[in-house]
């Protein structure tokens, strides 16, 4: 009873799941994500037919010729779904690797600085954070035009101010402590403090939100081109979603073959990148080990 | 004595609502800049880019209009007087509440009109999926922390990160087979049927039309919601009042709904309307699967005919949606904490 008592009382317990949780977790990701970038890489090696050619009739159900069937011109959805990959998943890691460190460096600035600049960045950080996401990059679409490069840029146009504002925090919060005014005491210069003092607390951050941001834009990529609003010429898994729905294919059993791998592959690739955020947030702050 | 304190006090008061009302001021004064730049998007959009701006502003319709009419809105726009200008007009005609007429939609009805017709049904949709994904969320969190650990933690944590994953519009592609189609449990498509019912009748066929995309639209909102008051909660599990609480033999339950829940949900209300301009998007999508009459469908049709004033006054209303929401959550924080006044988090 005394013991139950205390126990309960006693807030500060360890966790009784491993606190080396998060590498599995991580290892698991990683696992899944290089899976996904070898059959982006080498779409052809797995894939038994050209996405682009009419191998079949149309609305074949699956079979030993064509496992997942074929769409509504008798393209083999199979080798459409692995070469979807490439499309998908390069444009929101390409995303990600963009709008982070652009990101990264707004918040560095202006965190660090307090000039007329800094607060200038910092105004258009929170007006990019309170436009609605998704409306904005289908108006934005709509004008721009639907290439692959446009799409990426107008992802990037919308992703960097949520890592901007991240970082700019996690710099506010080192510049507070007192090891950076002793070496402005000691006269380093700017440049110095950022990269030694400043740089090694936010790198793990920056790592995590090129994850999250790639994560998110695999999404973002999904929906617009949900909406049709993708690029015509390299299919990617939403673009065939996207041929899903207007060809109805609610109304038969299609739906099994087309509709589900295709989801299942964004969710897959998105879980990845989620799974390896979680155990690279761990990895670099091991205080939320324990959370 | 008595007086003096009393006119200390009120001076007080006099210097509190001051600098309230002044930081109201400023928070308007913000909310105005991010509207006005909204707007300023809208109208730059179409000049910034190549080809006739008068094609962008009319969208597909200028191919059924006769060069008498394009030269009249040319007219109407000022598309040939210098760029300040045009965007004085451009502003006097929103002050106006004239957002252009709708081509997609026409029959001569403006886009004002189109977008008070869908407002409606997107409300409803985005106010019960939020109001259903905030309940359950805060509750999930807050259990999930305080069971921190614990391998049904561990699964819930799980579950909600592959919810997460999951694209919201998929979902509602793989129920819609299910639970309309093979099922025929639910109808699919619009809002309500024809021809509509009348009285009780007509808000049972609503709710009937509804169920679906709020569901979709709930288990989209859930994981973040989850995410947050988690970790929100996660900072009050090891607080002194929580272990003051359970000494003096408070039943657990009470601990954690009457004490510890308390304090996690400020961080989740402002945190949620931080993110409600990247949660709002979801229903855009959810909206197209179902062809449900709000204005994401909306939206999706303005895509399709090319409908420019129509998609970008849909724009506007998200942008007016989210700044409202986080209006709404700086005045309610006032309310939520005693600390603060005027919301200063």
């Amino acid at each position: 009873m005394i013991t139950k008592m205390t126990d309960r009382l006693d807030t500060t317990s360890k966790p009784r799941l491993s606190r080396n949780l998060y590498r599995v977790v991580g290892l698991v990701g990683l696992t899944m994500l290089l899976s996904l970038i070898l059959l982006a890489t080498f779409p052809q090696a797995v894939a038994p037919y050209d996405p682009g050619e009419r191998v079949g009739r149309p609305f074949q159900p699956p079979g030993p010729e064509f496992r997942l069937g074929t769409n509504d011109i008798g393209q083999d959805l199979l080798s459409e779904l692995i070469w979807g990959t490439r499309v998908s998943l390069f444009t929101g890691l390409l995303v990600g690797l963009v709008a982070a460190p652009l990101g990264t460096v707004v918040g560095l600035v202006s965190g660090y600085r307090s000039d007329v600049i800094s607060v200038l960045l910092l105004r258009l950080v929170d007006l990019t954070l309170v436009l609605p996401f998704l409306p904005l990059v289908i108006l934005l679409s709509a004008y721009v035009g639907q290439g692959q490069g446009k799409i990426i840029l107008i992802l990037v146009v919308v992703s960097w101010a949520a890592p901007a504002r991240l970082i700019r925090s996690q710099v506010l919060t080192v510049l507070n402590r007192p090891f950076i005014e002793a070496a402005q005491a000691i006269g380093s210069s700017d440049w110095r403090i950022l990269r030694l003092h400043i740089w090694p607390s936010v790198r793990g951050l920056a790592l995590v939100q090129f994850v999250l941001v790639g994560s998110a834009s695999i999404l973002a990529e999904a929906s617009l081109s949900f909406l049709g609003l993708g690029d015509p010429s390299s299919k990617s898994w939403g673009t065939m979603l996207y041929f899903a729905q207007a060809s109805g294919v609610f109304l038969s059993d299609a739906w099994r073959w087309w509709v589900l791998p295709a989801g299942l592959m964004i969710t897959l690739s998105v879980l990845s990148l989620i799974l390896v955020s979680y155990s690279l947030e761990r990895w670099s702050d091991p205080r939320l080990r324990a959370r | 004595m008595a007086s003096w304190a009393s006119g200390c006090d009120s001076n007080a008061m006099r210097f509190e609502t001051g600098s309230t009302r002044r930081r109201w001021l400023r928070r308007l004064a913000e909310y105005g800049v991010t509207l006005l730049l909204a707007v300023s998007l809208n109208f730059l959009l179409p000049r910034a880019m190549p080809g006739d701006p008068m094609a962008l502003i009319a969208g597909e319709a200028i191919q059924q209009m006769g060069a008498e009419r394009i030269a009249e809105l040319r007219q109407v726009y000022g598309l040939d007087l210098p760029l300040g200008q045009q965007y004085v007009r451009y502003l006097g005609r929103l002050v106006r509440g004239d957002l252009g007429e709708s081509y997609r939609f026409s029959g001569g009805r403006t886009v004002v009109e189109v977008l008070a017709d869908r407002f409606v049904w997107t409300f409803l949709l985005v106010a019960v999926s939020m109001t259903i994904a905030t309940t359950a969320g805060a509750l999930m969190g807050a259990w999930a922390a305080w069971r921190h650990g614990s391998l049904r933690d561990v699964g819930l944590v799980t579950f909600l990160f592959a919810l997460r994953s999951v694209p919201p519009f998929w979902l509602a592609m793989v129920l819609i087979p299910i639970f309309a189609i093979n099922w025929s449990l639910l109808p699919v498509g619009d809002s309500y049927s024809f021809p509509r019912q009348t009285g009780i009748r007509n808000l049972i066929d609503i709710a009937h039309h509804a169920i679906l995309p709020i569901v979709v639209l709930s288990l989209s909102y859930l994981p973040t919601v989850f995410a947050i008051m988690r970790s929100s909660m996660l900072d009050e599990v090891g607080a002194n009042y929580v272990r003051t609480a359970r000494a003096k033999g408070l039943k657990e339950r009470t601990v954690l709904l009457r004490h510890a829940m308390r304090n996690a949900l400020l961080p989740l209300v402002t945190t949620i309307s931080l993110d409600f301009g990247q949660l709002l998007g979801g229903v855009l999508l959810i909206e197209t699967v179902f062809n449900y009459r709000g204005l994401g469908a909306m939206m999706f049709e303005a895509v399709k005919s090319r409908d420019y004033p129509l998609l970008q006054g849909g724009f506007l209303l998200f942008t007016l949606g989210v700044l409202t929401i986080n209006l709404l959550t700086d005045w309610l924080y006032g309310y939520l904490d005693p600390r603060v006044q005027g919301g200063q988090a």
